[in-house]
């Protein structure tokens, strides 16, 4: 952790952040897949502009017949649905949709795991007690049913669906940074602060925080990826918001159209897109876990 | 040891009573009121108060809660708003279809990652090794949805070599598990399951299993071993393996917490008759007292398989008793 401590202030924050940078893009893998999380990041941002079709309109081939089923062609790259849309533009629209449950959900859970951690590691005492017991009995809960069964009461739409999964991802990332913070509270810079007479707070944010920051990032990248498969999981099985698009919410409508038999484009480029963007943000974490824990650089 | 398995055991008890008390807070209190479904606003009033005292839902909600703790031991779990069934008749079936699904998807996965573990730390930086954890890491980030789908188009409809779905025949239920066991039918209908679930969990085993070794082969006794001129093999097997072990049992229990969402997408897929597709189905028919009940009896499946992997653990490292709870 020798990286982080001696940051303090933005301007180290930066240059902390390039040297981590650095450590991803000399692994092979994790450059791989940094470069393709990029990618699939520009497609999410210019996402209207790159689609050629309105995702939920019948299209036309060429001698004006009804393009229904039809394979990938140059008209229609990644082919057509049995109601005749275009499944390209579907896919560059649902890597908006995916972006942004994953960015949310992963933000939102690691700002709730990391203060709970930290609160609980830092204070210790009945205020851990309480804490950690109830991320104990989170759990106890089984994850994608939890998710199910929230979005199936709190109704179909995308801000349930990071709700239902932020209330329940946090979980991991908040027993991690607590067993950190325990860690680092007991060296000898914390003592030094506080002799100084910083406030409770202040050690907490200036002084701990900076120190389980790789590893926040590093379970804020996992979070990402579990937030993107739960969401594809759930819409799968029908608890996704029908009025946007995702790569989950095509393979269920694939699903339940019957058509798996014969449109197999129907189901290979969705598919794709998850394996390879969740595949990419794991290269990167396990990239950057050498940054979190300096003990695999070794090997 | 024996203390440590009671302190657990009580703790088991009290995180799933939390659960149920958590449950009870969610399906009364959020929007969405479920007693809709049963009694339609469309009613009379007054039929609409003498049906709310019938089901006690005109007592404060504390008293319902008491009421409903006491259900819940006595096992009175409800009907089913759908089929009038008795809910803990219904899952008393779906039980031992997911146990069963579950077990043979975790034998797999732990037998051939631990395997394949093994082999990838001993030749490591091979092309297997390196081939290895790229596919592991494939494997993981592929939805079980996606490796069934693949895996139905493949061997179901292009090959036709596994039916595409089902525990057995339609029109031939098997009376008992012994039944079910005998039938070809089943086996037939369990492979293509099994895989998805065992690929899907295949890769933290492995590649735990696989830095583990290479932890234990670095320590001195390992070369002790190969210095007495013993067969790599038996050094890797029975000498390091043992040992890496134990960091793959710390692991079950994170496990089972997954692959209990695992079986949700994979029953659905193939209609295996288990409670995780109950648990979509009732969830997606507003069918409360399933969906309920269903949620609480996998929550209780996840809480006791941690607490069954605690007391393993324990028993192959008896190290943990000293630490207070041993709630790693």
């Amino acid at each position: 952790m020798s990286l982080a401590e001696k940051s303090s202030g933005f301007r180290s924050f930066l240059r902390t952040l390039r040297e981590h940078y650095r450590i991803v893009h000399s692994n092979p893998l994790g450059r791989i897949g940094f470069w393709i999380v990029i990618f699939f990041l520009v497609i999410a941002i210019l996402a209207p502009w790159l689609a050629p079709h309105d995702p939920w309109e019948m299209q036309y081939d060429k001698d004006g017949n009804f393009a229904s089923l039809q394979p990938p062609s140059w008209k229609f790259p990644a082919g057509t649905t049995h109601l005749g849309y275009d499944l390209f533009s579907q896919l560059i629209l649902a890597t908006r949709t995916t972006f942004i449950i994953g960015a949310v959900s992963g933000i939102i859970s690691i700002l709730i795991g990391a203060n709970i951690g930290l609160f609980a590691g830092f204070y210790g005492g009945k205020l851990d007690e309480i804490l950690m017991r109830f991320t104990d009995i989170l759990y106890g809960m089984p994850f994608l049913p939890f998710v199910i069964v929230l979005i199936a009461l709190f109704g179909r739409k995308l801000e349930f669906v990071i709700l239902a999964i932020v209330l329940i991802i946090w979980r991991t990332s908040a027993r991690v940074i607590r067993a950190q913070t325990i860690a680092i509270k007991q060296r000898q810079f914390i003592t030094a602060a506080r002799a100084r007479g910083c406030s409770n707070l202040r050690i907490i944010y200036r002084h701990i925080l900076p120190n389980v920051l790789p590893l926040l990032l590093l379970y804020a990248s996992f979070n990402i990826a579990w937030s993107i498969i739960t969401e594809a999981s759930a819409s799968f099985l029908g608890f996704g918001d029908g009025n946007t698009i995702s790569w989950g919410g095509m393979l269920y409508e694939l699903w339940l159209s019957g058509k798996t038999r014969v449109a197999w484009w129907w189901f290979a480029s969705p598919s794709l897109c998850i394996i390879l963007l969740v595949t990419s943000l794991v290269f990167v974490s396990r990239a950057y876990e050498e940054v979190a824990n300096p003990r695999l650089r070794k090997r | 040891m024996l203390e440590y398995v009671i302190r657990r055991l009580i703790y088991m008890l009290i995180t799933i009573f939390a659960v149920a008390s958590i449950l009870f807070v969610v399906f009364r209190l959020l929007p969405g009121e479920a007693t809709l479904q049963v009694i339609s606003p469309a009613m009379d009033d007054a039929v609409q108060d003498r049906m709310k005292a019938a089901f006690g839902l005109d007592k404060p909600l504390w008293q319902q809660y008491f009421i409903y703790l006491k259900n819940l031991v006595s096992l009175e779990w409800g009907r089913s708003f759908v089929s009038a069934q008795r809910v803990i008749d219904i899952l008393q079936y779906r039980f031992w279809n997911t146990l069963l699904l579950m077990a043979s998807g975790m034998c797999m996965t732990l037998v051939l990652g631990i395997g394949f573990g093994i082999i990838m730390a001993w030749k490591r930086n091979s092309s297997i090794d390196i081939g290895g954890t790229i596919a592991g890491l494939v494997f993981q980030a592929a939805p079980p949805f996606v490796t069934g789908l693949l895996l139905l188009m493949i061997l179901s409809y292009r090959l036709g070599l596994f039916p595409t779905g089902g525990m057995y025949p339609a029109g031939q239920r098997p009376d008992g598990v012994l039944a079910l066991l005998m039938m070809p039918a089943f086996w037939e209908r369990i492979v293509l399951p099994t895989i998805t679930v065992g690929l899907y969990y295949i890769t933290t085993p492995m590649l735990i299993m696989r830095d583990n070794m290479l932890e234990v082969l670095g320590s001195d006794y390992i070369e002790l071993a190969k210095a007495k001129g013993l067969k790599p093999s038996v050094v890797m097997f029975k000498h390091a393996a043992r040992n890496a072990l134990l960091g793959v049992v710390t692991l079950a229990s994170i496990m089972v917490g997954f692959a209990i969402g695992g079986q949700v997408v994979v029953e659905s897929l193939f209609s295996w008759p288990g409670m995780g597709q109950l648990m979509v189905e009732s969830a997606a028919s507003h069918d409360y007292p399933v969906a309920q009940g269903t949620f609480l009896m996998l929550a209780i499946l996840v809480i006791g398989l941690n607490f069954l992997t605690d007391v393993w653990y324990c028993y192959l490292d008896p190290r943990i008793k000293i630490s207070s709870t041993g709630l790693a």
